[in-house]
């Protein structure tokens, strides 16, 4: 049985170019780029080739702003430990109620620390109100505003140009962060104009056809940050341990891949999501599309079906290859729903019931179809079984004995 | 996360959902016992039904015959549905016998569960026990001079402990001493409770101090501690730069003062364009507006605020005044 990978906002595979690129990394020039002979040397110029493409890619001219790191979730890390402890003075974080835990948990561990964390809210779309996020700032006393460019669960967009202009017209001391892991290589970002605002910016390989285990910290020079990891002077003293040669390449091939189709692709994706959008609200009653009143990522899909558990409806997209993900507690592992749906205020029939397809370059057309073609069915199966849906009606039970 | 599901977990998924006969969805009509468990907040719901070959004489012998589910829910809560009917149906068991299946026996029929799915066979036990009460104020049976004790009214109206999933302490209490639960990890994973606030686990009367009075509580080595010489006091941290001086007239003064002033210059010109501004906050001497109307989106939008309302504001209200776009 062919595999209909639609997951891409979970992790991506790696594009045989990407492969094909990092493979000499591997074995022949295996070489520590920070030792001195003339092989190490191939390896350390492998590695600012690639540093100097990635800068580029942002439309930055200042190679060393990049900094490698393991993960996007050591980038957050990063940036948000470290310049709370750069910037002892100020001890007030802005950040949404709808972030990635690896930022969400960085702030309420700050948080525990004594730190004042303002959580904003997002209305029923995913919209953050721009009102709040200007009462929350606090000119001399806010030290970071750390918000996501695109939610990984609903692909809603947050306007970051214009939320990273407010913080610094409002107090140029106030640092602003971003991660962009959902969007970058989907999105274009420009950091040296539309972006220029933005002080520090994370995102992750493994979402955009990379290897999993390799990030990027954007820093802008001058950022008052310190680093996560001691112990070496790699990456200008700024995070320590031997650089990942290979996943480095890789990742600087993977941006490029990108950056070649980047107009076309998010047109050609956005057209199978809207494709699958729309046929399933024509053959499912009762579903709602989650972030469709916001600007959304083209290539994301969350729906919940109301009355209906998501886990049941992956088990059974799972027989017929269909790989997807759901914001269902029983997914989770942790009994609650998304934090995301929560936020959005989903209503408590439909919250349990998400299910997310999320597509890359590699999907098309026919796996749409097929998904199409099996998914009403299936959520028909598990609300034929629940005690809350009314089966002559093919509608909710409302009252229940 | 990724579950581990056992092959005989996965098939009785599969055959309940597509309805293969000898599965038992559904839900009788007229039963002799109803029970229900869980609810759409919780992620799972089960509403169990049975019917009985009634003994001519004495009830207690009530033989069932037939079960049937209706359930919301996860692969393994399906499952444990499932298993539960098929459990009591092959043994053509009375309703006071199948009280004796328990979620143990659920696990065991599925080939096990995965440990945080523990709550689905534990949501099966309890719908059939409630059904067993139903059956037996039917039925007139009296359960309690059986010496069986259900306790599902003490237990609805005891004081909640959980209060996500709406669980009671005497619920909780009972639980743990039948499941054996030492750890709060144990019981989050059998019934839910503390699984998600987490705000219980700890509190006065929690999840902690129920465990430590039913199992006995390990007492902390009391170690005294050298004293500590006190640290001498902290300087207070320098005023954080960037504060400037209040502006002499109350916060609501000076918002009212630069809507007069809009009013007065800046509105008219802007209404003869067909636009206006309108103010999103202001904070100290910041003042955040947006044009709207026809001036929304107009290229000249950044210079109008800039000159026209920038430039008035200063001039009439505050010179430190700095306008920001919207």
């Amino acid at each position: 049985m062919d595999v209909i990978y639609v997951d891409n906002n979970a992790t991506t595979c790696i594009a045989p170019e990407v492969v094909e690129a990092m493979q000499p990394y591997f074995t022949a020039e295996y070489f520590n780029p920070s030792s001195m002979y003339a092989p190490a040397r191939r390896t350390s110029k492998a590695l600012k080739q690639a540093r100097a493409d990635i800068a580029r890619f942002f439309h930055l001219d200042e190679p060393e702003t990049i900094l490698f790191t393991s993960c996007a979730t050591e980038s957050n890390n990063t940036a948000i430990f470290g310049t709370a402890k750069a910037n002892p003075n100020r001890r007030h974080i802005i950040t949404t109620a709808v972030e990635h835990p690896a930022v969400l948990e960085v702030c309420k561990a700050l948080q525990r620390e004594g730190y004042e964390v303002t959580f904003l809210g997002v209305d029923r779309h995913g919209n953050l109100d721009l009102a709040d996020f200007i009462r929350a700032l606090r000119p001399g006393r806010t030290l970071l505003v750390t918000i996501m460019h695109a939610n990984n669960e609903t692909g809603v967009i947050f306007p970051i140009p214009q939320l990273a202009r407010l913080t610094k017209e409002t107090d140029p001391a106030i640092l602003f962060h971003t991660d962009a892991t959902q969007s970058v290589g989907k999105l274009p970002i420009d950091l040296s104009r539309e972006y220029q605002y933005v002080d520090m910016l994370s995102f992750s390989g493994h979402k955009l056809h990379a290897p999993k285990g390799v990030g990027v910290l954007y820093l802008k020079r001058g950022t008052r940050c310190r680093p996560l990891l001691i112990g070496g002077h790699q990456e200008d003293g700024r995070r320590g341990g031997t650089e990942n040669v290979p996943y480095i390449v890789g990742l600087a091939r993977a941006l490029q891949l990108a950056a070649e189709n980047l107009a076309e692709e998010y047109k050609r994706v956005e057209l199978l999501r809207d494709r699958l959008e729309q046929a399933l609200l024509e053959r499912i009653p009762y579903l709602e599309v989650n972030g469709a009143g916001a600007p959304r990522l083209p290539n994301t899909l969350n729906i919940s079906c109301h009355y209906v558990e998501g886990e049941s409806l992956l088990t059974q997209l799972d027989t017929f290859g269909i790989c997807a993900s759901s914001g269902s507690a029983c997914t989770s592992g942790s009994l609650e729903p998304s934090h995301v749906l929560r936020a959005m205020k989903i209503p408590e029939t439909a919250v349990q019931g998400s299910v997310r397809f999320s597509f890359s370059r590699y999907n098309t057309m026919e796996e749409v179809s097929r998904i199409i073609e099996v998914f009403p069915t299936i959520v028909a199966n598990v609300r034929r079984i629940s005690p809350y849906w009314d089966q002559d009606q093919n509608a909710p039970r409302f009252v229940t004995a | 996360m990724a579950w581990e599901y056992s092959e005989k977990t996965k098939q009785l998924f599969m055959d309940a959902v597509h309805g293969k006969p000898g599965t038992h969805i559904g839900e009788l009509e007229n039963p002799d016992g109803i029970g229900e468990h869980g609810s759409l907040a919780c992620g799972d719901a089960i509403r169990f039904t049975f019917r009985v070959k009634r003994h001519p004489t004495d009830p207690t012998k009530d033989v069932i015959t037939e079960t049937r589910y209706l359930t919301f829910g996860c692969t393994s809560a399906i499952a444990a549905s499932e298993a539960l009917c098929s459990l009591i149906e092959q043994r053509g068991l009375t309703p006071i016998e199948a009280l004796k299946i328990t979620n143990q026996d659920i696990v065991d029929y599925l080939g096990g569960l995965p440990r945080q799915k523990i709550h689905c066979s534990v949501m099966g036990a309890e719908a059939l026990e409630a059904a067993v009460f139903n059956w037996a104020q039917r039925r007139g049976v009296d359960l309690k001079s059986l010496g069986i004790h259900l306790h599902l009214a003490e237990e609805n109206e005891g004081r909640i402990v959980c209060k996500c999933f709406s669980l009671t302490e005497p619920y909780i209490r009972r639980k743990i001493k039948e499941l054996n639960l030492r750890t709060i990890p144990e019981i989050t994973n059998a019934i839910k409770a503390g699984g998600a606030c987490t705000s219980c686990h700890y509190a006065p009367g929690g999840l902690q101090d129920l465990l430590d009075e039913i199992w006995g509580a390990e007492k902390p080595q009391q170690k005294s501690l050298p004293q500590l010489p006190l640290l001498p006091e902290i300087t207070p941290q320098p005023k954080p730069d960037g504060e400037k001086e209040q502006p002499q007239v109350s916060a609501y003064q000076f918002g009212k003062k630069i809507e007069q002033a809009l009013d007065q210059y800046a509105r008219p010109l802007l209404r003869k364009d067909g636009g206006d501004v309108e103010i999103v906050d202001i904070k100290d001497h910041l003042v955040y507006c947006r044009l709207t109307g026809a001036c929304r989106g107009c290229d000249h939008a950044a210079q109008t605020l800039r000159l026209l309302v920038e430039q008035t504001l200063k001039e009439t209200v505050d010179e430190r005044i700095r306008v920001i776009s919207v």
